[in-house]
Protein backbone atom coordinates (compact mmCIF):
# COMPACT_ATOMS: atom_id res chain seq x y z
CA UNK A 1 0.00 0.00 0.00
CA UNK A 2 1.61 3.43 -0.95
CA UNK A 3 1.45 6.24 1.84
CA UNK A 4 -1.81 7.85 0.26
CA UNK A 5 -3.96 4.55 0.57
CA UNK A 6 -2.51 4.65 4.22
CA UNK A 7 -4.05 8.11 4.96
CA UNK A 8 -7.53 7.41 3.69
CA UNK A 9 -7.84 4.60 5.93
CA UNK A 10 -6.19 5.85 9.11
CA UNK A 11 -8.95 6.97 10.87
CA UNK A 12 -10.64 3.96 10.53
CA UNK A 13 -7.90 2.08 11.82
CA UNK A 14 -7.69 4.15 14.30
CA UNK A 15 -11.30 3.91 15.45
CA UNK A 16 -10.91 0.34 14.63
CA UNK A 17 -13.26 -0.28 12.15
CA UNK A 18 -10.96 -1.82 9.57
CA UNK A 19 -10.99 -5.92 8.56
CA UNK A 20 -8.17 -7.59 9.96
CA UNK A 21 -6.55 -8.04 6.02
CA UNK A 22 -7.03 -4.51 6.39
CA UNK A 23 -5.79 -3.49 9.59
CA UNK A 24 -2.47 -5.93 9.23
CA UNK A 25 -1.77 -4.47 6.07
CA UNK A 26 -1.92 -0.69 7.90
CA UNK A 27 0.15 -2.04 10.73
CA UNK A 28 3.25 -3.24 8.52
CA UNK A 29 2.75 -0.24 6.86
CA UNK A 30 2.97 1.56 10.19
CA UNK A 31 6.31 -0.13 10.96
CA UNK A 32 8.12 -0.02 8.08
CA UNK A 33 6.84 4.12 7.14
CA UNK A 34 7.98 6.42 9.89
CA UNK A 35 6.72 9.46 8.42
CA UNK A 36 2.97 7.29 8.36
CA UNK A 37 3.78 5.95 11.86
CA UNK A 38 4.10 9.98 12.92
CA UNK A 39 1.16 11.34 11.70
CA UNK A 40 -0.55 8.60 13.24
CA UNK A 41 0.70 9.43 16.38
CA UNK A 42 0.02 13.44 15.99
CA UNK A 43 -3.80 11.91 15.06
CA UNK A 44 -3.84 10.32 18.23
CA UNK A 45 -3.00 13.24 19.95
CA UNK A 46 -5.25 15.71 18.48
CA UNK A 47 -7.93 13.49 18.91
CA UNK A 48 -7.02 13.34 22.51
CA UNK A 49 -7.16 16.92 23.06
CA UNK A 50 -10.44 16.83 21.34
CA UNK A 51 -12.36 15.01 23.29
CA UNK A 52 -10.55 16.62 26.51
CA UNK A 53 -12.29 19.93 25.08
CA UNK A 54 -15.11 20.07 28.04
CA UNK A 55 -18.17 21.95 27.00
CA UNK A 56 -19.02 25.54 28.55
CA UNK A 57 -22.08 26.77 29.76
CA UNK A 58 -24.05 29.29 28.60
CA UNK A 59 -24.26 33.17 30.28
CA UNK A 60 -27.53 33.52 32.27
CA UNK A 61 -27.92 36.84 30.09
CA UNK A 62 -27.72 34.84 26.96
CA UNK A 63 -30.13 32.49 28.23
CA UNK A 64 -32.77 35.06 29.52
CA UNK A 65 -31.87 36.92 25.64
CA UNK A 66 -33.22 33.28 23.93
CA UNK A 67 -36.39 32.73 26.52
CA UNK A 68 -37.07 36.46 25.09
CA UNK A 69 -37.05 35.77 21.17
CA UNK A 70 -41.18 34.91 21.55
CA UNK A 71 -41.67 38.41 23.00
CA UNK A 72 -39.03 40.05 20.40
CA UNK A 73 -40.64 38.73 17.74
CA UNK A 74 -43.73 39.67 18.74
CA UNK A 75 -42.99 43.53 19.37
CA UNK A 76 -41.36 43.37 16.00
CA UNK A 77 -44.84 41.93 14.09
CA UNK A 78 -46.39 44.40 15.69
CA UNK A 79 -44.79 47.24 13.73
CA UNK A 80 -44.15 45.78 10.43
CA UNK A 81 -47.54 44.04 10.89
CA UNK A 82 -49.49 47.02 9.80
CA UNK A 83 -47.36 48.17 6.70
CA UNK A 84 -47.15 44.81 5.63
CA UNK A 85 -51.39 44.34 5.77
CA UNK A 86 -51.60 47.86 3.86
CA UNK A 87 -49.55 46.84 1.33
CA UNK A 88 -51.00 43.34 0.79
CA UNK A 89 -54.44 45.08 0.91
CA UNK A 90 -56.70 44.08 -2.20
CA UNK A 91 -57.36 47.42 -3.00
CA UNK A 92 -53.78 47.74 -4.12
CA UNK A 93 -53.93 45.04 -6.58
CA UNK A 94 -54.88 46.77 -9.92
CA UNK A 95 -51.88 49.05 -8.70
CA UNK A 96 -49.45 46.29 -8.86
CA UNK A 97 -50.92 45.12 -12.10
CA UNK A 98 -50.52 48.66 -13.61
CA UNK A 99 -47.32 48.77 -12.78
CA UNK A 100 -46.42 45.04 -13.75
CA UNK A 101 -47.92 46.43 -17.34
CA UNK A 102 -45.73 49.14 -17.21
CA UNK A 103 -42.79 47.11 -16.15
CA UNK A 104 -43.17 44.61 -19.34
CA UNK A 105 -43.35 47.58 -21.17
CA UNK A 106 -40.32 48.83 -20.17
CA UNK A 107 -38.22 45.77 -20.47
CA UNK A 108 -39.16 45.21 -24.30
CA UNK A 109 -38.29 48.73 -24.91
CA UNK A 110 -34.62 48.51 -23.03
CA UNK A 111 -33.79 44.47 -23.06
CA UNK A 112 -36.00 43.32 -26.57
CA UNK A 113 -33.00 42.99 -29.22
CA UNK A 114 -34.86 45.64 -31.38
CA UNK A 115 -35.11 47.73 -28.65
CA UNK A 116 -32.75 50.30 -30.25
CA UNK A 117 -35.31 50.82 -33.01
CA UNK A 118 -38.58 51.19 -30.68
CA UNK A 119 -36.24 53.92 -28.80
CA UNK A 120 -35.38 55.68 -31.92
CA UNK A 121 -38.82 55.52 -33.41
CA UNK A 122 -39.83 57.32 -29.39
CA UNK A 123 -36.83 59.68 -29.80
CA UNK A 124 -38.15 60.53 -33.58
CA UNK A 125 -42.09 60.89 -31.91
CA UNK A 126 -41.10 63.10 -29.14
CA UNK A 127 -38.67 65.40 -31.33
CA UNK A 128 -41.46 65.75 -33.53
CA UNK A 129 -43.44 66.35 -31.26
CA UNK A 130 -41.98 68.77 -29.38
CA UNK A 131 -41.30 70.69 -33.02
CA UNK A 132 -45.29 70.85 -33.23
CA UNK A 133 -45.20 72.59 -30.25
CA UNK A 134 -42.68 74.98 -31.18
CA UNK A 135 -44.20 75.71 -34.21
CA UNK A 136 -47.89 76.35 -32.19
CA UNK A 137 -45.80 78.65 -29.75
CA UNK A 138 -44.33 80.45 -32.74
CA UNK A 139 -47.61 80.84 -34.41
CA UNK A 140 -49.08 81.94 -31.58
CA UNK A 141 -46.64 84.67 -31.09
CA UNK A 142 -46.61 86.19 -34.39
CA UNK A 143 -50.13 85.95 -34.20
CA UNK A 144 -50.10 88.52 -31.09
CA UNK A 145 -47.99 90.56 -32.73
CA UNK A 146 -50.64 91.11 -35.59
CA UNK A 147 -53.11 91.62 -32.76
CA UNK A 148 -51.53 94.25 -30.74
CA UNK A 149 -50.62 96.23 -34.15
CA UNK A 150 -54.18 95.76 -35.41
CA UNK A 151 -55.22 96.82 -31.68
CA UNK A 152 -52.91 99.85 -32.04
CA UNK A 153 -54.31 100.91 -35.76
CA UNK A 154 -57.82 101.16 -34.48
CA UNK A 155 -56.96 102.93 -31.17
CA UNK A 156 -54.84 105.27 -33.90
CA UNK A 157 -58.21 105.58 -36.14
CA UNK A 158 -60.43 106.08 -33.31
CA UNK A 159 -58.29 109.10 -31.92
CA UNK A 160 -58.23 110.50 -35.09
CA UNK A 161 -61.80 110.23 -35.81
CA UNK A 162 -63.09 114.04 -36.99
CA UNK A 163 -66.49 112.59 -35.46
CA UNK A 164 -65.04 112.75 -32.05
CA UNK A 165 -63.27 115.99 -32.63
CA UNK A 166 -66.48 118.42 -33.14
CA UNK A 167 -67.99 116.42 -30.64
CA UNK A 168 -65.31 118.21 -28.18
CA UNK A 169 -65.37 121.22 -30.08
CA UNK A 170 -69.34 122.07 -29.55
CA UNK A 171 -68.95 121.49 -25.85
CA UNK B 1 -39.89 14.61 27.67
CA UNK B 2 -42.00 14.56 24.33
CA UNK B 3 -40.19 16.76 21.92
CA UNK B 4 -42.91 16.63 19.53
CA UNK B 5 -45.75 17.81 22.01
CA UNK B 6 -43.09 20.62 22.99
CA UNK B 7 -42.73 21.80 19.62
CA UNK B 8 -46.67 21.81 19.22
CA UNK B 9 -47.05 23.75 22.21
CA UNK B 10 -44.38 26.26 21.09
CA UNK B 11 -46.32 26.09 17.87
CA UNK B 12 -49.36 27.48 19.52
CA UNK B 13 -47.43 30.18 21.68
CA UNK B 14 -46.85 28.70 24.84
CA UNK B 15 -43.47 30.71 26.08
CA UNK B 16 -42.95 27.84 28.68
CA UNK B 17 -42.84 25.00 25.91
CA UNK B 18 -40.26 27.82 24.50
CA UNK B 19 -38.07 27.79 27.52
CA UNK B 20 -37.69 24.39 27.27
CA UNK B 21 -36.45 23.78 23.88
CA UNK B 22 -34.34 26.60 24.49
CA UNK B 23 -32.91 25.09 28.07
CA UNK B 24 -32.90 21.63 26.23
CA UNK B 25 -30.50 23.10 23.57
CA UNK B 26 -29.13 26.01 24.00
CA UNK B 27 -26.03 24.10 25.26
CA UNK B 28 -25.28 22.33 22.55
CA UNK B 29 -25.69 25.33 20.16
CA UNK B 30 -23.65 27.56 22.20
CA UNK B 31 -20.87 25.19 22.46
CA UNK B 32 -20.76 23.92 19.13
CA UNK B 33 -20.70 28.08 18.04
CA UNK B 34 -18.03 28.67 20.30
CA UNK B 35 -16.25 25.61 18.98
CA UNK B 36 -16.60 26.80 15.33
CA UNK B 37 -15.88 30.50 16.01
CA UNK B 38 -13.44 30.52 18.72
CA UNK B 39 -14.96 33.10 20.37
CA UNK B 40 -17.28 33.57 23.30
CA UNK B 41 -18.99 36.99 22.26
CA UNK B 42 -19.20 35.69 18.65
CA UNK B 43 -20.75 32.09 19.62
CA UNK B 44 -23.27 34.24 21.90
CA UNK B 45 -24.30 36.36 18.77
CA UNK B 46 -24.52 32.70 16.76
CA UNK B 47 -26.33 31.49 19.30
CA UNK B 48 -28.97 34.13 18.93
CA UNK B 49 -29.51 34.49 15.40
CA UNK B 50 -29.62 30.74 15.51
CA UNK B 51 -32.66 30.63 18.01
CA UNK B 52 -34.29 33.42 15.96
CA UNK B 53 -33.91 31.72 13.18
CA UNK B 54 -35.49 28.39 14.60
CA UNK B 55 -38.41 30.44 15.91
CA UNK B 56 -39.10 31.59 12.93
CA UNK B 57 -38.66 28.33 11.42
CA UNK B 58 -40.60 26.18 13.59
CA UNK B 59 -43.78 26.21 11.44
CA UNK B 60 -41.74 24.78 8.32
CA UNK B 61 -40.55 21.60 10.73
CA UNK B 62 -41.34 17.90 9.58
CA UNK B 63 -42.65 16.02 12.87
CA UNK B 64 -41.63 13.42 11.13
CA UNK B 65 -37.91 14.26 10.76
CA UNK B 66 -35.49 14.27 13.46
CA UNK B 67 -35.57 17.53 15.15
CA UNK B 68 -32.17 17.52 16.57
CA UNK B 69 -30.66 16.40 13.09
CA UNK B 70 -32.32 19.17 11.64
CA UNK B 71 -32.08 21.91 14.15
CA UNK B 72 -27.84 20.91 13.87
CA UNK B 73 -28.31 21.59 10.34
CA UNK B 74 -30.39 24.68 10.72
CA UNK B 75 -27.07 25.83 13.02
CA UNK B 76 -24.34 24.10 10.92
CA UNK B 77 -25.72 26.00 7.72
CA UNK B 78 -26.12 29.66 10.10
CA UNK B 79 -22.63 29.44 11.34
CA UNK B 80 -20.75 28.04 7.76
CA UNK B 81 -23.04 31.25 5.81
CA UNK B 82 -21.85 33.77 8.48
CA UNK B 83 -18.26 32.59 8.53
CA UNK B 84 -17.86 33.10 4.43
CA UNK B 85 -19.51 35.97 4.73
CA UNK B 86 -17.46 37.95 7.12
CA UNK B 87 -14.15 35.50 7.19
CA UNK B 88 -11.92 38.90 6.69
CA UNK B 89 -12.80 39.57 10.30
CA UNK B 90 -12.19 35.82 12.03
CA UNK B 91 -8.49 35.19 11.35
CA UNK B 92 -7.83 35.22 15.40
CA UNK B 93 -9.67 32.83 17.75
CA UNK B 94 -9.99 33.78 21.66
CA UNK B 95 -7.22 32.80 23.72
CA UNK B 96 -8.01 28.75 24.72
CA UNK B 97 -10.09 29.20 27.48
CA UNK B 98 -8.84 29.75 31.04
CA UNK B 99 -11.90 28.48 32.77
CA UNK B 100 -11.55 25.61 30.10
CA UNK B 101 -7.80 25.06 31.41
CA UNK B 102 -9.08 25.06 35.24
CA UNK B 103 -11.87 22.58 34.23
CA UNK B 104 -9.04 20.24 33.03
CA UNK B 105 -6.57 20.86 35.55
CA UNK B 106 -9.13 18.73 38.06
CA UNK B 107 -8.66 16.08 35.64
CA UNK B 108 -5.59 15.24 37.57
CA UNK B 109 -1.76 15.60 38.39
CA UNK B 110 -0.76 13.94 35.67
CA UNK B 111 -2.28 15.91 32.83
CA UNK B 112 1.39 17.22 32.06
CA UNK B 113 2.07 20.74 30.60
CA UNK B 114 2.99 19.26 27.15
CA UNK B 115 -0.76 18.13 26.84
CA UNK B 116 -2.58 21.54 27.70
CA UNK B 117 0.08 23.28 25.67
CA UNK B 118 -1.43 20.66 22.78
CA UNK B 119 -4.96 21.33 23.25
CA UNK B 120 -4.16 24.94 23.19
CA UNK B 121 -2.43 24.65 19.85
CA UNK B 122 -5.23 21.97 18.64
CA UNK B 123 -7.69 24.67 19.67
CA UNK B 124 -6.04 27.62 17.83
CA UNK B 125 -5.51 25.08 15.04
CA UNK B 126 -9.15 24.46 14.22
CA UNK B 127 -9.07 28.33 12.71
CA UNK B 128 -6.69 27.00 9.78
CA UNK B 129 -9.48 24.51 8.67
CA UNK B 130 -11.79 25.48 5.97
CA UNK B 131 -15.53 25.86 7.37
CA UNK B 132 -16.61 22.47 6.47
CA UNK B 133 -13.45 20.70 7.23
CA UNK B 134 -13.80 22.18 10.82
CA UNK B 135 -17.25 21.51 11.30
CA UNK B 136 -17.43 17.98 10.61
CA UNK B 137 -14.32 17.54 13.43
CA UNK B 138 -16.82 19.77 15.56
CA UNK B 139 -19.71 17.56 14.87
CA UNK B 140 -17.86 14.12 15.21
CA UNK B 141 -15.04 14.65 17.70
CA UNK B 142 -16.14 17.33 19.74
CA UNK B 143 -20.09 16.55 20.03
CA UNK B 144 -19.66 12.79 19.63
CA UNK B 145 -22.16 12.67 16.75
CA UNK B 146 -22.05 9.01 15.12
CA UNK B 147 -20.76 9.03 10.99
CA UNK B 148 -24.62 8.43 10.44
CA UNK B 149 -25.50 11.69 12.41
CA UNK B 150 -23.38 13.84 10.62
CA UNK B 151 -23.62 12.80 7.26
CA UNK B 152 -27.87 13.30 8.05
CA UNK B 153 -26.76 16.88 9.07
CA UNK B 154 -24.74 17.44 5.70
CA UNK B 155 -27.10 15.45 3.70
CA UNK B 156 -23.90 13.92 2.49
CA UNK B 157 -23.51 9.87 1.76
CA UNK B 158 -21.98 8.30 4.34
CA UNK B 159 -18.72 7.48 2.73
CA UNK B 160 -18.20 11.23 1.76
CA UNK B 161 -18.34 12.20 5.54
CA UNK B 162 -16.07 9.35 6.71
CA UNK B 163 -13.58 10.63 4.04
CA UNK B 164 -14.04 14.07 4.88
CA UNK B 165 -13.58 13.40 8.96
CA UNK B 166 -10.44 11.66 8.02
CA UNK B 167 -9.63 14.58 5.88
CA UNK B 168 -10.03 16.94 8.44
CA UNK B 169 -8.28 14.85 11.20
CA UNK B 170 -5.43 14.57 9.16
CA UNK B 171 -4.94 18.40 7.84
CA UNK B 172 -5.19 19.33 12.11
CA UNK B 173 -2.63 16.47 12.72
CA UNK B 174 -0.36 18.44 10.09
CA UNK B 175 -0.96 22.00 11.46
CA UNK B 176 -0.01 20.86 15.19
CA UNK B 177 3.01 19.48 13.28
CA UNK B 178 3.24 22.99 11.85
CA UNK B 179 2.71 24.28 15.11
CA UNK B 180 5.70 22.79 16.67
CA UNK B 181 8.04 23.70 14.07
CA UNK B 182 7.85 20.54 11.87
CA UNK B 183 9.09 18.15 14.52
CA UNK B 184 6.88 14.55 15.30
Amino acid sequence: MTCERIEELLSAYLEGELADAEKAEVAAHLAACPECAGLVELMKETSGAIVGFPEVEPSPDLMAGLYAIPAVRRERRRWFQPVFDYLTRPALQPVYAAFTVLFIALSFVFFHPEGRGIRKQIDVRLHRGIGTVEKLYAGAGTLKGEIGSLTTTVVKSFNNLDLLKSGEGKQ
Amino acid sequence: MDLDAVIRECLEGSQSAWETLVSTFAKRIFNMAYQFSGSRQEAEDKTQEVFLKLHGALPRYDSGKNFTAWLLTLTKNHLIDEYRRTKWEKTQRDDFDERVLAQTAHDGPEQSLVEKETKALVWEGLNRLSADMRMVIILRDLQGKSYEEVAEIFDLPLGTVKSRVNRARIQLAQVLKEYRGGTL
